[in-house]
């Protein structure tokens, strides 16, 4: 029986294909290339066009065969695909599968946040590619896009996403979705962009189209107004950001108690300095290639990302200066760049935590709107000031602050889904705990404001970090319709 | 200045190139770095019966990924998502790899060598065999192994072994299919080939979600250039039924006497074809008598389909200038009167005369990829080559051709799968092997089987997972080689037979199904009986011979190479068949020059395989449901598949991430929102869904694509069947998962 086993292994471990038939396809014309011709334009796009996938509504089965193909033939890693299949529903039992991908927009969001130039749009065929290797992995471009599309690879520290299989649209190939399609409901096409521009009926149950244009077309199907997407009630925490989370929350710490310095002690400069540098640190963790982040300034135009950078570089020295001031010895100009560096401090620091506004306010998340984010963040630096000035001032702003954050929870109560609604209800139900938690310690602070500021401060760093996190995990993302999928 | 705007800005580099497509040999188009190969080899997909094609792309003969075949006549450069994983999920943590074995009561399994594994295997059977008769031991099949093995396991185990009862996991899918074929028809044939959908004018599916169970067979309809009539008739708004031209929803289980109407409307309006049925079929008349009862306003209430849309349907199908076929899958199938709504539907195919012509046909459409395999050469309710093991002339051909003594070949067939389960409680059968399936998750009443398995005294699982619910609780795991590590045949739907190719190295010492079952021979002491079933190629020969003279001849082909080079070759096919000489109609040429047609349908002669050479009206009254929705349980149980990601208990689907991205990650129940507010329920609200046999929580997704009091749950969930209801239809044995009674109940809102 052993020989008999032996030779049974030994032949499982042979492999009993034919040796390798090179180009009998060619010989038999089974060209795979040649079969998938008619569902690409014939020439490139001329002025004023560029390239659009188009989708065949009535012809998508709902059977993702693009999805897996996508992921196949670009060698995308094991759960990596840049298309995806979600789920249309209205009444009267309607339904509709949506397949999509990147939209390659007119005005794509992601190119205009990117702080070091990692996207361009090229300009025969208006794909928009991502560079990879220029790709710094802030992942600010995954919360510019109102679709969802670059996602963020841990194991690179970059961002990658669909490039329409530009180099296969190159040498006259259909795209890898194209191809594997069984009903041929996806090819692709040339818009007219100015057209697209006058009048983008997108999709109905898709995020809003007017803020980058998106060139992808859903044809074939009437899709009722009120269709709405089968994973839009359920209540997903975003990614929680801990790096930006901590940036934001001690740089507004740190810089209040610089602030605070003013009317105060070395002792409030020393801390605020230490607080704002752990944030600015904090920040720098947040990028996945952080040693390509100097081209920041390749995004100054159009980036809020670069220009926060910016701005905190030039606040960087402010309160590092303030803190050593005291113990450096007589030079000459000593209290006019005392005093310089105090003026300075403020408008500095109210300058780059506008940046930092405008970051969130500039992804166009309504959750994230200026009236959200805006106090939000000025409050806590305000707070932190006032806290090391008097308690009673403390009282009056942190309860401000409170009463703020409380209001963005009032339209749980709402009868009809909106964004504002759905960030509530995330932060009543799956976040419930943490946000008990930002209330009970937000009430803690004010209490030990009035017995010692020094021991209110841990309590109000983590009331303000849980603040922050909350901000990032209740934020309506709007996406592409997405299919079922666990709360 | 390039170098300056290299640095600022960085086109190219070491992550850039990673997606580098580059060009091939292959006719591939281009490739990224992982596919890139220096050979090509075809094999036919492991997962369902459609039967699709796919290229291997080799590297020094070892598959390293694949595209689909692009020039193959099932699938025409397609696949759905898990053809195009196939290759993604035998690379996991969770393959079976040596042999184990559990000794003492609930001790983890400890591994053991193939050779104590077969003793053990030998041992253990022989002794409950010695005491409880040689009836004592069973085995359960699959649709999912090549034919050769199949072939070779029940041969092995029936001729070897003295097995008695024997059955497959398709008898989950196709037995009904099976006995409405052969008691129509004389043999189990279903008569079309795919191009038909391509040639209909009216195209019915019935139970059938086309689009999302065998996707590239609605791409096949998706090509039909004729404009046609798509109707739907299911219960929920499928996929398919969301894209067809007519749906008619109908009441769960209302398709029997839906049928029966639409044949009364085309009997009483004289629109039959009256020269086919009085030429080519025996029992009409009854059958006329008998549908007199079945007015469209006397089933109405049965159906909740209008007498205005019924009419309308019995005239587009009895329209003689259109070619009318009829599609069902697992609706009809899984049901307690199965074979008899199988039949009514070929009986309206007879009527109009809708058959043995392009575009028409009864036709099932089979579940797994080698269904049909099983029905012809897994020697369990049929004597291998779809012989009859009650005929001394079949069993005495059989012996002769496999050079064994006729006593060893049983003279009745085996019990159905529930009757060997029934068989194990009421303690007549004593051990089990279970090869390539996965009742613990799959058997309906799921609570039964686990009740039931502890009754076995020795339960031998061979698969190529150690983690599926059945393996997990098996005495002896047999580590099995999967598709794409072993070589064979499968046949599909349309009764292709296409070929596989062991293009991997299985992991550890995995071996095929094939390679174990001559192990285990040769332990049992039966090796010599098998020594002409010495490889695949070799029992596909064999195969061969036993088929000679059946209607699936396939004596014809010549070897394996000859599947490849013609594109696979459907049954029945005979050397005759090969007509010398050009023929402008055939599609395909034979190297010598002769041609016979790559796409052929049966019954273009209208003769049958009926002692008569007639085809058969088969009928009966509808039968009641056996668990009718009452007060306690006041919803009807609908079970199906989830999504085109999904395989049946999921076993290998689970295993690739891009595959479990695109179905939900966790069960949902499908109700109407009407039944939601009712019962306070609201959108993905935790609800606990209960039947009189067990209960099981699921989210609650309002969805009108459910009829009010019915409800729906994928099959795929290892829970849902703890709540199905064993039934199955008196003729195929075929459980019944597609209708039981269920309550449901809200859990409070959002745990």
């Amino acid at each position: 029986m052993e020989n008999l086993i032996d030779k049974l292994l030994a032949e499982q471990k042979k492999l009993q294909t034919p040796v390798a038939r090179f180009s009998k396809a060619h010989d038999n014309h089974e060209l795979r290339t040649d079969l998938y011709k008619h569902l690409i334009p014939f020439e490139k796009p001329g002025k004023g066009e560029q390239y659009a996938f188009q989708v065949e509504l009535d012809k998508c089965t709902g059977c993702k065969a693009c999805v897996v193909a996508c992921h196949t033939l670009n060698g995308l890693d094991e759960d990596e695909a840049w298309r995806d299949v979600g789920l249309l529903e209205g009444g009267n039992g309607f339904q509709q599968t949506v397949t999509t991908a990147c939209h390659h927009c007119l005005d794509p969001e992601c190119m205009n946040g990117c702080p070091v130039g990692a996207y361009e749009k090229e300009e025969d065929t208006g794909i928009v590619r991502h560079l990879d290797d220029q790709c710094i992995g802030c992942e600010y471009c995954v919360l510019k896009c109102p679709y969802d599309v670059p996602k963020y690879s841990h194991d690179r520290g970059i961002v990658r996403k669909c490039d329409m299989c530009h180099q296969r649209l190159a040498d006259g190939e259909a795209p890898a979705c194209v191809q594997a399609c069984p009903t041929e409901a996806i090819s692709i096409i040339k818009i007219d962009t100015a057209a697209l521009r006058a009048e983008n009926n997108f999709l109905p149950g898709a995020p809003n189209p007017t803020i980058t244009n998106p060139t992808t077309r859903y044809i074939g199907r009437n899709v009722p107004t009120d269709a709405t997407p089968a994973d839009q009630s359920q209540l997903n925490p975003q990614s929680a950001h801990w790096p930006l989370a901590l940036m934001l929350t001690l740089t507004q710490i740190g810089l209040g108690i610089s602030a605070a310095s003013l009317f105060g002690s070395t002792a409030h400069a020393i801390v605020g300095f230490l607080i704002f540098n752990a944030g600015m640190i904090a920040a720098t963790l947040h990028l996945g290639k952080p040693l390509k982040a100097w081209r920041f300034f390749l995004g100054l135009k159009t980036s809020w990302l670069s220009r926060e950078i910016l701005a905190f570089s030039l606040l960087a020295p402010i309160p590092a200066i303030l803190a050593a001031l005291p113990f450096l010895p007589d030079f000459p100009f000593k209290e006019l760049i005392t005093i310089a560096t105090k003026l300075a401090l403020i408008p500095l620091s109210l300058g780059a935590i506008f940046t930092s506004v405008m970051i969130y306010q500039d992804t166009k998340r309504l959750t994230w709107n200026f009236p959200r984010t805006l106090p939000a963040f000025f409050l806590t630096f305000v707070s932190a000031a006032a806290l090391f000035i008097h308690p009673a001032l403390f009282l009056l702003i942190a309860l401000a602050a409170l009463a703020h954050e409380a209001h963005t929870l009032l339209p749980a109560r709402e009868k009809t889904w909106s964004p504002h609604q759905h960030s509530a209800l995330l932060r009543l139900r799956p976040l419930r705990k943490i946000t008990t938690v930002r209330f009970i310690t937000g009430g803690l602070a004010i209490i030990l404001a009035f017995i010692n500021p020094w021991l209110a401060l841990p309590v109000l760093l983590t009331s303000e970090l849980l603040s922050r996190h909350l901000f990032f995990r209740a934020v309506y993302a709007p996406k592409m319709p997405g299919g079922l999928h666990a709360n | 200045m390039p170098q300056l705007q290299d640095l600022i800005r960085q086109k190219s580099g070491p992550l850039t190139s990673e997606l580098l497509l580059r060009p091939n040999d292959f006719g591939l188009g281009k490739l990224p770095r992982n596919l890139e190969t220096d050979g090509t080899a075809t094999s036919v997909c492991g997962f369902c019966s459609t039967g699709c094609q796919l290229n291997l792309h080799l590297r020094e003969g070892e598959a390293v990924g694949l595209t689909p075949s692009t020039h193959y006549p099932v699938n025409l450069g397609m696949a759905c998502p898990k053809g195009w994983e196939a290759l993604s999920i035998l690379d996991s943590d969770e393959r079976a790899t040596i042999p184990l074995l559990k000794e003492f009561g609930n001790k983890p399994a400890r591994e053991v060598s193939w050779e104590h594994a077969a003793m053990t295997f030998s041992e253990k059977f022989k002794k409950i065999q010695a005491t409880h008769g040689t009836d004592s031991v069973a085995f359960i099949s699959t649709g999912q192994i090549a034919t050769e093995e199949m072939a070779f396991l029940g041969a092995f185990a029936k001729f070897g072994m003295g097995v008695k009862h024997g059955d497959g996991n398709t008898r989950q899918c196709m037995a009904t299919s099976v006995v409405a074929y052969k008691q129509a028809f004389g043999f189990d044939a279903p008569p079309y080939t795919y191009a038909d959908f391509e040639e209909s004018d009216v195209v019915i599916l019935i139970g059938s979600n086309l689009a999302i169970a065998h996707p590239i067979l609605y791409q096949r309809l998706a090509r039909n250039k004729r404009n046609p009539e798509i109707i739907v008739i299911d219960p929920r708004v499928t996929e398919t039924a969301q894209i067809a031209t007519q749906h008619l929803q109908l009441k769960s289980k209302g398709d029997l006497p839906l049928l029966y109407a639409l044949a009364h409307c085309i009997i009483r309006d004289e629109r039959v074809d009256e020269e086919f049925v009085k030429n080519h079929t025996e029992g009409f008349e009854e059958f006329a008598r008998f549908v007199r009862d079945y007015s469209p306003d006397s089933t109405r209430e049965d159906t909740q389909i209008g007498r205005l849309q019924v009419e309308a349907l019995a005239k587009l199908i009895s329209d003689p200038s259109k070619r009318v076929s009829m599609w069902w899958t697992m609706g009809v199938n899984q049901s307690h009167e199965g074979v008899r709504t199988a039949q009514a539907i070929i009986n309206l195919c007879l009527m109009t005369g809708n058959i043995g012509k392009p575009g028409t046909g009864p036709n099932s459409i089979t579940g797994q990829c080698n269904a049909m395999g099983s029905r012809l050469f897994s020697n369990t309710t049929n004597l291998l080559g779809g012989h009859d093991f009650a005929n001394p002339d079949h069993r005495s051909k059989v012996a002769r051709i496999l050079e064994i003594p006729t006593e060893n070949i049983p003279t009745e067939s085996s019990w159905a799968y529930d009757q060997i389960i029934d068989g194990i409680e009421s303690g007549k059968i004593k051990g089990l092997w279970v090869i390539a399936t996965n009742p613990a998750h799959s058997w309906i009443n799921q609570g039964k089987f686990h009740e039931v398995r502890k009754k076995l005294e020795f339960l031998v699982v061979q698969d190529m997972y150690h983690t599926t619910e059945t393996a997990k609780t098996a005495d002896l795991l047999l580590p099995a080689a999967a598709w794409g590590e072993k070589s064979g045949t499968f046949i599909n739907s349309e009764r292709r037979i296409g070929t596989f190719k062991q293009a991997r190295r299985a992991p550890g010492q995995a071996l095929s199904d094939f390679r174990i079952i001559q192990l285990l021979a040769h332990a049992w002491g039966c090796g010599e009986m098998f020594e002409k079933w010495s490889s695949p190629s070799a029992t596909f020969e064999l195969m061969q011979e036993l088929s000679e003279g059946q209607p699936c001849d396939i004596t014809g082909v010549k070897g394996y190479q000859h599947l490849d080079d013609d594109g696979g070759i459907q049954w029945p096919f005979t050397s005759s068949m090969i007509r010398p000489g050009h023929d402008p109609k055939a599609s395909k040429h034979d190297r010598d020059g002769s041609c016979y047609s790559r796409e052929r349908r049966l019954f273009e002669d209208h003769q049958f395989f009926t002692p008569t050479g007639r085809a058969q009206f088969i009928f009966d009254p509808p039968a009641p449901l056996p668990e009718p929705t009452c007060n306690s349980y006041p919803f009807t149980l609908l079970t199906g598949r989830g999504t085109s990601a999904q395989w049946h208990t999921q076993s290998r689907t689970n295993k690739s991430a891009v595959l479990r991205k695109l179905y939900p990650d966790s069960l949902f129940l499908d109700i109407h929102p009407d039944d939601a507010l009712a019962l306070g329920i609201q959108d993905h609200e935790v609800v606990t869904v209960s039947s009189r046999r067990g209960s099981l929580e699921a989210q609650a997704h309002l969805t009108t694509s459910v009829r009010p009091a019915e409800v729906f749950l994928p099959m795929h969930e290892g829970t849902t069947n703890l709540l199905t209801f064993q039934s199955v239809d008196p003729h195929s044995r075929q459980p019944s998962y597609k209708a039981c009674a269920v309550k449901v109940e809200s859990c409070g809102p959002h745990r």
